[in-house]
């Protein structure tokens, strides 16, 4: 009997994933703890250990296409057993897992890009294609992640001797493979869709030159990685038409879906009330420099002092540490403090855990740790869950204050800007002091802003006398 | 032009070389009184005498090893297997001696002898009786490898074996020796290393040889009822192999099945792939596939034995397969 492997929940928040990547195929004997595959959830890429023993009959779900969790994405068994057999029950429930594979047979794919991708299936007709009706089964989408289109040594040269490009042409053979028939088509459609010669925006742009001013052609296309403009309609004061260049879609990946699914969903839900307040760092400043220099191999940061600081205060005002559900307000019995690390294309929240109960070192060492890992994705989704209060640090670069969003979850998130030198009154003597302004964002479902307002000031009075933090 | 059936065609081919060159002889188990066990030494004995068709005892190794030395020292021996299974007793003679002989003695030394005999399976005989040794043999260089499926054949290429100045091993079939066909009543000898086009076809190309070729035309005219044309190439000659005449229809087809009646590890099916992709890769629609034996010992029962032969229905699913209709 066929075993359906289904796509494994993999974090608390995760819904979808994605499968990164294959680590076996069909034929490969599997072992119980084998890693057969890379998963992208909404916060990582991680390795997901097989369940199960076998040899694998079918890979249903293709790299890059995401799936709920539960969906079928391979089937194991005994080797040459039919697939299907045991595959069909398990995946007919799931509309989901059903429609997803579907959207990526090649006769659904959007038009090329040029980046060796098949074309529309309008180009070439699958009803007439030899093996057209197998075009629709999924065990035959083209795996084209390395670069390389599968094609026969035929169609390749046809492709060649007719200045074809193969990736531009819709293969109807196993695992999407382009063969003799694919190309004679694409040749008898006029190659229109596969040619190599110059893509189309490029194409206009020679031709509006010839009609516009020489230097229009010539102005410097910019970056590298900008796609090359076009005159447009629009015309400055001296009829120079403005470049115009077309928009792009950027795909949203599993964590700007996450972003978007909880921000939305805590902006929507949860009413927020911002308070604000000014704290003179000079003293922790000082602290910390004396640490670094006291203890060899320490490198606390401000943010770990902040870290340490809003645990110690979050003790002293449980409200804060807390979440709103309609059965009631959750008070979390132990500090979990989230910290938001920028990645280049979103950001995740690394977990210092009952940091209430470490030390500034261990607090700052676990930090540095999970940063780092943080920005190579790698770490585990038990390390990015289960915060009960969450920092978001913009001072390093440069924003003096904002506002941000709670996350679902927690009731309190503490926007921290930089540290600067501010002018300040000291006994009515204008002094300048290392001034850090920091924003409380709460769910006012939660508490309310008095009680926001005296969780600052323990704040406030642990970071302007820091030695408090160490008593 | 006579009708012959394939075991007439061998026997005529014998007994024209033997009125033709005197030192031609036949020697094996039961060629002689008993006419062969396939009879297809039939009337020899009585023509040419016991001291040229000469019946031996059940111990192949010696008279292979005999008929070497005869050979040797100048006179061209036929020797019969009853079945070419028997020959892997006098292996070693053939391996070693026969196919060896010529390039270690600097050529002072030739063996112009035919090995002959039927090859592969038949209907139930079980796993020893049921084997296809050509991969074995041809594997050896030194030695000419044949199987015939047509009296035509049969006799020409019998012919140019018997003429020819190396070890030649000529592979029949049990179940074809009744195969009649067309054979030219005046002489003729086909070549050595040619192979025959049996059916012209333009959308594949289904080489094979021996058994495999009646099973390969009966493939072609399933495949015709659903408009597919199939060309049969019958190699002939497994050693030297035409393999100008494969590439050639390949060119035209652009995909290929080898049928035979053989395991499918190794062997000759595996030359004649290697070949293929090697000289016309960049025409290949579809990788080229096998049709043969499974990959076990020949099991005795009936319903087992089918299932493990190759089959035109067999053929017909791999010839769908190459064109990506199944």
């Amino acid at each position: 009997m066929a075993t359906v492997v289904e796509l494994p929940r993999l974090s608390d928040t995760m819904e979808e994933g994605v499968i990164a990547r294959w680590r076996i195929k069909v034929g490969d004997k599997v072992k119980r703890g084998q890693v057969i595959a890379e998963i992208e959830t909404d916060k990582a890429t991680m390795e997901f250990e097989s369940f199960d023993s076998g040899t694998v009959l079918k890979l249903i779900a293709t790299e890059g296409e995401a799936l709920p969790i539960g969906a079928p994405i391979a089937v194991f068994g005994a080797a040459g057993e039919d697939p299907d057999a045991g595959a069909k029950p398990a995946a007919a429930p799931t509309p989901a897992a059903a429609s997803a594979p579907a959207a990526s047979t090649p006769a659904a794919t959007p038009a090329s890009n040029g980046e060796g991708k098949p074309v529309s299936g309008a180009e070439v007709p699958a009803a007439s294609g030899p093996g057209a009706q197998v075009a629709e089964d999924m065990s035959k989408k083209p795996a084209r992640d390395d670069g390389r289109v599968p094609a026969s040594p035929l169609a390749r040269r046809l492709a060649r001797e007719h200045d074809l490009e193969l990736g531009a042409i819709s293969g109807s053979g196993p695992h999407g493979r382009v063969v003799k028939a694919d190309v004679d088509q694409a040749i008898a459609a006029g190659g229109a869709a596969a040619t190599r010669a110059a893509p189309k925006p490029a194409a206009a742009a020679v031709a509006a030159a010839a009609a516009v001013p020489a230097f229009v052609a010539e102005r410097p296309a910019g970056k590298a990685s900008q796609v090359p403009g076009v005159p447009g309609i629009e015309a400055d004061a001296d009829g120079r038409p403005y470049v115009s260049r077309p928009t792009k879609t950027n795909k949203l990946t599993q964590m700007r879906k996450t972003i978007v699914k909880r921000m939305g969903q805590s902006k929507r839900e949860a009413p927020h009330i911002y308070l604000s307040t000014a704290i003179r760092m000079d003293r922790a400043m000082a602290v910390r420099a004396e640490l670094n220099l006291a203890v060899d191999g320490t490198k606390i940061s401000v943010n770990d002092l902040i870290v340490l600081a809003c645990a110690r205060a979050l003790r002293k005002h449980p409200k804060v540490n807390s979440n709103y559900t309609e059965q009631g307000i959750l008070e979390y019995g132990d500090i979990h403090v989230g910290v938001a690390v920028a990645l280049d294309d979103g950001l995740v929240v690394p977990v210092i855990r009952f940091a209430d109960q470490k030390s500034i070192s261990a607090i700052s060492r676990e930090s540095r740790d999970l940063g780092q890992r943080a920005k190579g994705k790698e770490l585990r989704p038990e390390e990015m869950a289960g915060s009960t209060f969450t920092i978001s640090n913009l001072g390093m670069l440069g924003v003096e204050s904002f506002m941000a969003v709670v996350n679902p979850g927690e009731s309190a998130i503490l926007a921290v800007g930089a540290t600067n030198d501010e002018p300040v009154v000291d006994n009515g003597v204008v002094v300048v002091r290392k001034v850090m302004r920091v924003t409380l964002c709460s769910d006012h479902r939660a508490f309310d802003g008095a009680d926001s307002a005296r969780f600052l000031q323990t704040l406030k009075n642990l970071l302007e006398n820091p030695m408090a933090l160490f008593g | 032009m006579a009708i012959l059936q394939i075991r007439q065609a061998i026997r005529d081919a014998m007994k024209e070389e033997m009125l033709r060159d005197e030192r031609v002889f036949l020697m094996g188990e039961e060629v002689g009184h008993y006419n062969g066990a396939y009879k297809a030494s039939e009337g020899l004995l009585e023509q040419f005498g016991p001291k040229r068709v000469i019946d031996t005892p059940i111990v192949e190794t010696g008279f292979a090893g005999v008929g070497i030395g005869a050979a040797m020292c100048g006179l061209r021996p036929i020797i019969e297997f009853m079945t070419f299974n028997f020959s892997a007793v006098a292996f070693d003679q053939i391996l070693n001696n026969a196919a060896k002989i010529r390039h270690m003695t600097n050529g002072q030394f030739s063996v112009p002898i035919v090995f002959r005999g039927p090859n592969a399976a038949a209907h139930m005989l079980g796993s020893t009786h049921s084997q296809a040794f050509e991969p074995y043999y041809a594997h050896i260089p030194g030695l000419k490898v044949i199987a015939v499926a047509t009296p035509y054949d049969a006799k020409g290429l019998l012919k140019s074996a018997i003429r020819d100045e190396n070890p030649v091993i000529f592979l029949e079939s049990e179940l074809m020796y009744s195969v009649k066909g067309e054979v030219p009543d005046e002489e003729y000898t086909i070549p050595i290393g040619k192979a025959d086009i049996k059916r012209e076809g333009k959308h594949v190309t289904l080489v094979t040889w021996g058994q495999g070729v009646p099973i390969s035309l009966k493939t072609a005219e399933l495949a015709e009822k659903e408009g597919i044309e199939v060309e049969v190439i019958d190699l002939r000659t497994l050693r030297p192999m035409d393999t100008e005449t494969v590439i050639a229809s390949v060119k035209k087809t652009n995909r290929a099945v080898v049928l035979f009646h053989d395991w499918p590890y190794g062997g000759v099916g595996c030359e004649v792939i290697a070949r293929i992709q090697e000289l016309a890769f960049d025409h290949l629609d579809a990788p080229v596939l096998r049709e043969c034996y499974e990959d076990v010992p020949f099991p005795y029962a009936d319903n087992l034995e089918q299932l493990v032969l190759p089959s035109p229905e067999k053929g017909l699913a791999a010839v769908k397969k190459v064109l990506y209709r199944g």
